[in-house]
């Protein structure tokens, strides 16, 4: 439920009204735009007395009450209808901002991911992407440096200035991954890892939440709300394709729910064309494709030499060709009044 | 089977790999590419043999053979290079514009059709489409006007000279809607009614063939195969979404098929965004990533009072509305080269 408070409500009746609120049994979460305040309310609202809510909807300052009856109501545009703009180190994501994150999918050496990151930065991208624990298909499978790997990225930060985003597959690792990372990302295999999702709800770095390959627009809303209830409001979302029947590509990019999800949320959202695919030749089309139905930005697997890449080689395009694709990423966000 | 000649190979020597290939009761096709001729072997390969097979590889002009074990072969790229442009009464599909058919989901009256075939004119569509033969869900729904319909459509296209795409469900029907359109369609039920496509192949007109909503990218290009086969070589592609567990749009639009199926097809392919999600709010910004992505043409559904629509109102937008999203998309069609 929302309460949406009038616009010349005073901070008093917002006081009051929590006060409410919290005497009903319930926590609040307080969201001040700039033209009105609105109070979350949260907990299981199905035990809420209807007269409790009519006393509510009657009060003077108190313009509406909502009961959303969507499993997700923070990450909702009815409860914060300005875009969230999260900063990091200087760099935008959301609002008139096109992110362009970009790296290798395995942090594979010293050496490798600064090669990379020098690229990276000079092709214009601004995040620097790189995996230090992996969640490879086969316990067999290289599963990543780990600690290492994240001294590496960390490393690249400072001889580039790119913030880094990596990804966190376990709660015990969240601290440690935090100390170095400035975007913490969540895998689409881990979408619905709801002891992470809850542990990261209480970090305070901003987090890159992936599309299950199998969930629904309400469940990937609804992760989100894990976090957000948590209390971290910086949370980007990240299409990177579906599991269907469609054989071509390795997953079916489902590029439509990017304008779905900026209707639907107030949150960034940021499309993988490189797992959305899993092929190097359509890559470049399918983030232009991106970037026009609008998304706030891509995350893109580059390598110096992507044949030679451990992980993701099919699906890893060339520094050389990221630079090409930034050209083109330039030009199309400017025609549509964004920028790098 | 391929049979690819030399750049400098003679006339003569095509023709002696044709007679070859005719002597063992097999059909041939040619295509005279601007680089190098292909001879297209259509029928059972098996009934050359090995040592005939090794003769016609050995032969003067002859360059390579080559088996094509994809359940396709004149669509193919190997087959032939170049991008096919197919000429619809001056409207070029498959070149550097981008063609745009627009019309109503049904022909509902004449009123409707010549309204509707007026504005989209104006705002710059090539085509006017509206289906006179519809296959709808349940057996009771409006089927749709029949001949009726494709006269009224017929004298839209006299008022305004734009040509006329509607459906065909039927073989039988094929000689009647011939005399009215321009382009037969073959909606997504119909892709696999292989005695239709079969029909189609030895009609005169261009086909527009929908994916089915079921279809891998092999099976789609095996359907265009169908028709090419038959001697029609002018088959326009078309993506329309496909059948997911995804459950925000209808259907879920497989972009990633138009930059794959231009690496692998010579075919014109173009974009439905309103089957393709369903919902009147994503027509606009699928559009513009369909062009972004590579498309060659788009196929909106467009209604002078869409919520009175017989059919599809979800999908369908409104003429003031179709006349934005041809201003908007003239922007993004340039930043990919394009015009519209």
């Amino acid at each position: 439920m929302i309460i949406i408070m009038k616009m010349d409500a005073e901070e008093s009746q917002v006081q009051e009204t929590i006060k409410k609120i919290k005497d009903l049994g319930f926590n609040t979460h307080l969201s001040q735009g700039e033209n009105r305040t609105i109070i979350g309310v949260i907990g299981d609202i199905s035990s809420i007395d209807e007269s409790d809510v009519e006393r509510l909807r009657a009060t003077p300052y108190i313009e509406e009450v909502v009961r959303v009856s969507k499993p997700y109501k923070l990450v909702s545009r009815a409860f914060n209808k300005e875009d969230t703009v999260i900063k990091i180190n200087g760099t935008e994501i959301g609002g008139k901002k096109i992110v362009v994150m970009a790296g290798p999918c395995t942090v594979e050496s010293e050496d490798q991911i600064i090669n990379i990151a020098r690229e990276v930065k000079s092709s214009g991208a601004t995040i620097l992407r790189g995996g230090a624990f992996k969640p490879r298909t086969a316990p067999k499978d290289f599963q990543g440096l780990g600690e290492k790997g994240l001294k590496f990225l960390l490393e690249a930060k400072e001889e580039t200035g790119l913030p880094i985003c990596t990804e966190v597959m376990d709660t015990r690792d969240v601290n440690l991954v935090a100390e170095y990372a400035d975007i913490l990302q969540v895998g689409t295999r881990n979408m619905q890892n709801y002891a992470l999702l809850k542990e990261l709800g209480k970090c305070d770095k901003p987090v890159l939440l992936k599309r299950g390959m199998w969930a629904t627009l309400k469940e990937f809303l609804s992760a989100a709300e894990y976090i957000l209830a948590g209390g971290n409001e910086n949370v980007m979302l990240c299409e990177r394709g579906i599991r269907t029947f469609s054989d071509f590509t390795r997953n079916t990019l489902d590029l439509s729910i990017v304008p779905v999800l900026k209707a639907e949320s107030h949150l960034p959202v940021i499309v993988d064309p490189s797992h959305g695919t899993g092929r190097r030749d359509i890559v470049k089309p399918m983030a232009l494709a991106a970037i026009a139905c609008g998304a706030d930005g891509v995350t893109i697997e580059a390598h110096t030499d992507p044949e030679k890449a451990i992980s993701d080689a099919d699906q890893t395009i060339s520094t050389a060709d990221l630079h090409a694709l930034m050209g083109e990423i330039k030009y199309i966000s400017r025609m549509f009044g964004r920028e790098i | 089977m391929i049979v690819i000649m030399k750049a400098k190979a003679e006339e003569e020597d095509v023709n002696r790999v044709i007679d070859t290939i005719q002597s063992f009761g097999l059909r041939t096709q040619l295509n005279l590419g601007a680089e190098r001729m292909v001879v297209a072997v259509i029928g059972d390969i098996s009934k050359i043999g090995e040592d005939n097979f090794f003769r016609i590889r050995a032969m003067k002009g002859v360059e390579n053979t080559v088996f094509v074990s994809k359940p396709y072969k004149l669509v193919s790229k190997d087959f032939k290079k170049e991008q096919t442009i197919i000429d619809v009464g001056g409207v070029k599909i498959g070149g550097k514009k981008i063609v745009v058919f627009a019309g109503p989901c049904s022909v509902e009256n004449r009123e409707q059709i010549m309204e509707v075939a007026e504005k989209i004119k104006k705002a710059g569509a090539s085509m006017i489409r509206g289906g006179a033969f519809k296959p709808r869900t349940s057996p009771k729904d409006f089927q749709g006007l029949g001949e009726e319909g494709l006269k009224l459509l017929y004298e839209a296209k006299e008022e305004t000279g734009l040509p006329i795409v509607t459906e065909i469900m039927d073989a039988r029907d094929v000689n009647l809607l011939s005399g009215y359109a321009d382009v037969l369609q073959v909606g997504t039920r119909n892709m696999q009614n292989y005695t239709l496509l079969k029909e189609l192949g030895k009609c005169d007109k261009p086909v527009l063939l929908k994916r089915g909503m079921w279809a891998t990218m092999a099976e789609f290009l095996g359907a265009a195969e169908y028709i090419m086969n038959e001697g029609n070589e002018n088959v326009i592609l078309c993506e329309r979404g496909i059948r997911t567990f995804s459950d925000y749009s209808r259907n879920t639009l497989d972009l990633s098929i138009i930059p794959a199926i231009k690496d692998e097809s010579h075919l014109p392919i173009i974009s439905d965004p309103s089957h393709g999600t369903g919902r009147r709010s994503l027509v606009l910004p699928m559009a513009k990533a369909s062009v972004a992505c590579g498309a060659d043409g788009l196929l909106i559904e467009t209604h002078p009072e869409p919520d009175r629509a017989i059919s599809d109102a979800d999908q369908t937008i409104s003429l003031s509305a179709f006349s934005k999203l041809m201003e908007d998309l003239k922007q993004i069609a340039k930043a990919v080269g394009r015009e519209i």
